[in-house]
């Protein structure tokens, strides 16, 4: 009962949030404040409580079973805390904007939707809530107009593509198995063969791909998540593509299981390594594009293909480790990109541009938005105490442990890109010189403020304590079957070596102890101007010495050949193609009578000779 | 007096006939006249679906038994088609309550006409599903016809007379057809009772029979838009007024579909034909979808679109299995009630912005917001998108073509899907062109209440259907299991 009441609650709240803004917009804040507080409320108060609710529908003999398990909770409370969040964010950020009452509708119920999907224990209910999930997420991507809506269509059509496939594949379940029971089916997976699973398994990939962003099905992502409504980006990227890691969790752990899903694959290639390494080319190729970006949210979005890619090496990798690294690595990517999310939307707030080549030196303007944006860019990188760092090296020494030497050198580079584009949005926004024209802004409103610090906090959190959530991530796996670790608040230890956060806050300490020292014992500060650095004591112009336009731009000369998106061109020439035929077909209705006349005569002449054909033969 | 399904029939009909009788009483009156009359089938018919589910009404004539008379069959099939006939039509009627207007200079004889062309296409297509015998099926089928080439002509504007005059010339074309087949069927078998056709059925295997059978996919083909016999639709729909378009793309085409699959389920039984027809289907599925794509006209977009359903329907319909019929009788629901709902919404969109063009859609989201939610429930619901009833509908569509296990259906499976991702995207587009797009007036539009009773109606059924399909699918599924079942017909109608 408690599942189907906090979905009610929330499709509900959505509709009344709506009402509520044509009745005063104070009201529509307090609403959707609320609303979202409940359900983060309520689904904290259902921790532990595992369980399910069937009812039955007379349509086909489907049932609805709502499971509460590990997993769905783990999501739950991810989905619920961030939109909470972001729906603060948005009360000072969307303020004086046109059409409020639809997007705080849109984003209870979008949040609702994905919680309907974690919930759902049938894969009908969890198709059912996928779809409203993709049409609700286009209709508030569109939001923006402009360059919004050929994004949302992009969008939205590759989402449709994904769930025709998963729904091939949903509808073979049914008719091989006779239901659609995740918990029916996944007992009695022993009745299909390796042929059919991989067939599935490959539909699904379509389906969940998609929507992960898994390359090369990754090309809507960049357009969708820069030219969202900022708060509603840190959605996207935050849990609106780790909906598609849920589903692979689903398929590949959850019902296929994971003693056939490991040895699925001919002799040389297995299907999981096949996805570990299509999970190392996100890594790789992603990330350096990510360094070339001007637009600050089109690098972060570039920047979430990457990091979705450690989390598929981490989860197809196949062992207990990998699965902890990259369930953990989903859990933090979630926290420290809706930061950075936020924090670019702060400064696009106060400074009206997100292009990198325009900002700078706004550390001593917006501080707080700095240190967010630092912890988020350590959390990105992997910083030690960050969340970022732990469960990186967990996904490395996974990936060592089972001598997976390339996919690790892949992780590694692509570590490196990450501390090339992570240290692009610090410099390039806070420091440098600052421009005339931001000389006057002013400080972070109050519901900015909030949460980004408290997604900072989370982030130090979960990297010196990674143990709290360790500990919950590792009865998940348990649960689904891999073996189960040592966890401690503090740490992780594996036959092969422990983490241990407490020895490296320690000595992380002892070294931030050390070096102040050494700055107090050494010559006293002498403060200089700015410029007098730069220009060694010389006059300069200083316009002309914007030092964050074209930050990379050596850098940038010789890797932007091999770094057009080659899967963007193909998609849109298929379009093209699709247009171009569609284009042709319509002369047929040319509108000369005759020719209409003459199609049906040979329609009749066709069906007559047809018959008369086949029984000649 | 025991209620008796022919008045089903009589009372549309007889009331069309009055009307111009009681316009000389009052003119204003005889607006509401398809109303009533509408209103009364749709109370009449829904009495009668308990009844009929288990045990079909036979209702003899002038006294004869069959298969000397002619007799109505009142299977479930019939009753549900009657249902949507005159939902559809009751609500399209308080629609034009107020969407048909003359100027005052041509007087009200003109929208006289209008309401009695209304009755009596209504009439026709009521007659219809409810007849047994072949000839009757023709007179009907005739009644209907004349009377949407009249009212897509309505608007007396040089898109509709041409419209009109193609559509009459193909329309006349397939009745010629039609007529031709009722005579090779009686010359072979001597009697025109649709139940003692498909008793002899059996007996005769002479390559007339399949020319008949040839024949009558043509003619009723050319009235249900299969391809490529459907070239009247774009022009027809798209020219008439908003009201009879959703007439017509609501309940003509799909009676056409009825009669072919009326005549091939109970005359000549599944054969290798059904085959032809699914990958007729899905041929017409592609092409309209596409043709809809790069469509610049609104009414254009969703006659095309229409199309597209069609093909889906004949797809679903010549699967063969109880499976498919009943997963072909939900697409038909659903595309009634929804292709009704967006033609309606589209009539007052058109009439305000004086356009038909996608362009003046611009920013409508603001300036007629209801209208414009409205339409995007029934778009989504077209594309099948949950918790809206297409969701339901093409589900057990893509179930009924899985579960025969043939190659080929996958196929045309697959392709079906690919045509659902093309019919999202120019949906797609129009709604964000209707929300997301800037117009440059900025005046709020009320449209009359007339728009919103029938569209709400609509809507809700939509969503209600959606999240609750088991509601009709197990009275869909028994009147399957009647369609598909010749000698349950046979025996029914004999009383044996």
């Amino acid at each position: 009962m408690t599942l189907q009441l906090i979905l009610l609650i929330g499709f509900g709240g959505a509709v009344l949030t709506y009402f509520a803004g044509k009745i005063s917009s104070k009201l529509r804040e307090i609403f959707a404040v609320m609303i979202s507080l409940i359900l983060v409320g309520m689904i904290i108060s259902i921790y532990g409580k595992y369980s399910q609710e069937i009812l039955t529908l007379g349509f086909l003999d489907f049932r609805i079973i709502f499971t509460l398990n590990r997993l769905s909770w783990l999501f739950a409370i991810i989905v619920s805390s961030l939109t909470f969040v972001t729906i603060v964010f948005s009360l000072s950020y969307m303020k004086g904007k046109e059409n409020l009452n639809f997007y705080y509708m849109m984003m209870i119920f979008i949040s609702v939707s994905m919680l309907g999907i974690v919930f759902s224990g049938t894969l009908l209910l969890f198709y059912i809530f996928w779809e409203i999930m993709s049409w609700s997420t286009f209709l508030l991507i569109s939001y923006n107009k402009g360059k919004a809506l050929s994004a949302g269509l992009k969008y939205v059509i590759m989402s449709i593509i994904g769930s025709t496939a998963m729904l091939i594949a949903i509808v073979s379940i049914y008719i091989k198995f006779g239901t659609l029971d995740i918990s029916a089916i996944s007992q009695n997976i022993n009745i299909v063969s390796f042929n059919y699973i991989t067939y599935i398994l490959a539909l699904f990939f379509i389906g969940f791909g998609v929507k992960a962003a898994v390359v090369p099905l990754h090309t809507w992502l960049p357009d969708a998540h820069s030219e969202a409504p900022s708060p509603f980006s840190a959605i996207l990227s935050g849990i609106l593509i780790k909906m598609g890691i849920y589903g692979f969790i689903l398929i590949m752990y959850i019902i296929i299981g994971i003693k056939i899903s490991l040895v699925l694959g001919t002799e040389w290639i297995k299907f999981h390594y096949v996805l570990a390494w299509l999970g190392a080319i996100s890594i790789l190729i992603p990330s350096f594009i990510a360094i070339l970006q001007n637009d600050a949210k089109r690098l972060l979005a570039w920047s979430s293909i990457g990091q979705i890619g450690y989390i598929i090496v981490g989860i197809s990798i196949g062992t207990g480790l990998g699965f902890i690294g990259g369930t953990f690595h989903l859990f933090n990517h979630a926290i420290f990109k809706a930061l950075l999310f936020l924090c670019i939307a702060s400064v696009e707030y106060q400074t009206r541009t997100r292009n990198l080549n325009q900002l700078g030196g706004l550390i001593k303007k917006m501080p707080i938005t700095f240190t967010g944006v630092l912890i988020g860019g350590f959390g990105l990188i992997g910083i030690p105490l960050t969340n970022g760092f732990v469960s990186k090296w967990l996904i490395y020494k996974s990936l060592f442990d089972s001598n997976q030497y390339f996919l690790l050198f892949f992780s590694l580079i692509g570590t490196w890109a990450a501390i090339f584009y992570g240290y692009k949005i610090i410099h390039n926004i806070f420091l440098g010189q600052l421009p005339e024209k931001y000389k006057d802004i002013k400080k972070e409103p109050l519901s900015m403020k909030i949460p980004i610090i408290i997604l900072s906090f989370t982030v130090l959190l979960f990297g010196i304590f990674p143990g709290l959530i360790l500990k919950y991530i590792n009865n998940l796996g348990v649960s689904i079957g891999f073996q189960k670790f040592n966890v401690s608040i503090m740490g992780i230890s594996t036959e092969t070596g422990m983490l241990n956060m407490l020895n490296i806050a320690f000595a992380l300490f002892i070294a931030i102890i050390l070096v102040y020292l050494i700055f107090k014992i050494g010559k006293k500060k002498v403060k200089i101007n700015q410029y007098d650095n730069y220009g060694a004591g010389s006059y300069i112009p200083v316009d002309k010495y914007h030092y964050t336009t074209k930050y990379y731009d050596p850098l940038y000369r010789v890797i932007r050949p091999f770094l057009t998106d080659y899967f963007d061109k193909f998609y849109s020439w298929i379009a093209n193609c699709v247009k171009s035929i569609s284009d042709t077909i319509r002369k047929i209705y040319c509108g000369d009578l005759n020719y209409y006349v003459i199609y049906i005569l040979g329609f009749l002449a066709t069906i007559i000779v047809l018959k008369i054909g086949s029984k000649l033969w | 007096m025991v209620m008796n399904p022919v008045f089903l029939i009589v009372v549309p009909l007889g009331l069309a006939f009055f009307t111009p009788i009681i316009g000389l009483l009052s003119k204003k009156f005889t607006k509401y006249v398809p109303v009533i009359a509408m209103l009364f089938n749709l109370i009449l018919s829904i009495s009668f679906l308990p009844k009929v589910i288990d045990n079909p009404i036979v209702v003899t004539l002038a006294g004869w038994k069959p298969p000397f008379c002619i007799n109505l069959f009142v299977g479930p099939v019939g009753i549900i088609f009657s249902i949507l006939i005159s939902l559809i039509g009751f609500l399209v009627a308080i629609y034009g309550i107020n969407y048909i207007k003359t100027p005052e200079s041509q007087g009200s004889s003109k929208q006289e006409k209008y309401h009695i062309l209304y009755l009596l296409l209504l009439t026709g297509a009521t007659g219809i599903v409810l007849t047994g015998d072949i000839f009757n099926l023709f007179v009907f089928f005739e009644i209907l016809c004349i009377s949407s080439y009249v009212l897509v002509a309505y608007n007396q504007d040089k898109n509709g007379i041409e419209a009109a005059t193609k559509y009459l010339i193909q329309g006349s074309v397939g009745s010629a057809f039609i007529l031709i087949g009722i005579g090779f069927l009686y010359g072979l078998f001597g009697t025109l009772n649709m139940a003692d056709i498909a008793q002899k059925i059996g007996d005769v295997n002479s390559p007339t029979l399949f020319i008949a059978m040839a024949l009558f996919i043509t003619g009723f083909g050319i009235e249900s838009a299969m391809f490529p016999l459907n070239a009247w639709l774009p022009d027809a729909h798209s020219s008439a007024p908003s009201s009879i378009s959703a007439i017509l793309s609501g309940i003509a085409i799909h009676i056409g579909i009825y009669a072919i699959f009326r005549i091939l389920y109970t005359l000549f039984g599944v054969n290798s034909v059904f085959t032809f027809l699914a990958i007729m289907g899905i041929i017409t599925l592609l092409i309209g979808e596409m043709s809809a794509f790069k469509q610049e006209n609104i009414k254009r977009v969703l006659a095309y679109s229409s199309m597209g359903q069609i093909g889906l329907i004949i797809f679903a319909l010549s699967i063969g299995t109880v499976n498919g019929v009943s997963a072909g009788l939900f697409q038909i629901v659903t595309h009634t009630i929804s292709k009704a709902l967006l033609f309606l919404c589209v009539g007052y969109m058109i009439y305000y912005t004086k356009s038909m063009e996608l362009s003046s859609l611009k920013g409508l989201g603001k300036r007629m917001p209801l209208t414009s939610f409205l339409f995007t429930i029934g778009a989504f619901s077209l594309i099948g998108l949950p918790p809206f009833i297409g969701f339901p509908s093409k589900l057990s569509i893509i179930f009924a073509g899985l579960k025969t296990s043939d190659p080929l259906f996958l196929i045309l499976i697959i392709l079906l899907l690919c045509a659902t991702v093309i019919e999202g995207a120019y949906f797609f587009k129009i709604i964000q062109l209707l929300y997301f797009k800037k117009s440059e007036k900025k005046d709020h539009i009320k449209p009359p209440f007339t728009l919103f009773l029938p569209a709400i109606i609509l809507a809700i059924l939509i969503i209600f259907i959606g999240l609750y399909p088991g509601f009709i699918s197990s009275i869909l599924n028994k009147s399957a299991a009647e369609f598909v079942d010749k000698f349950f017909y046979i025996k029914t109608v004999f009383g044996v």
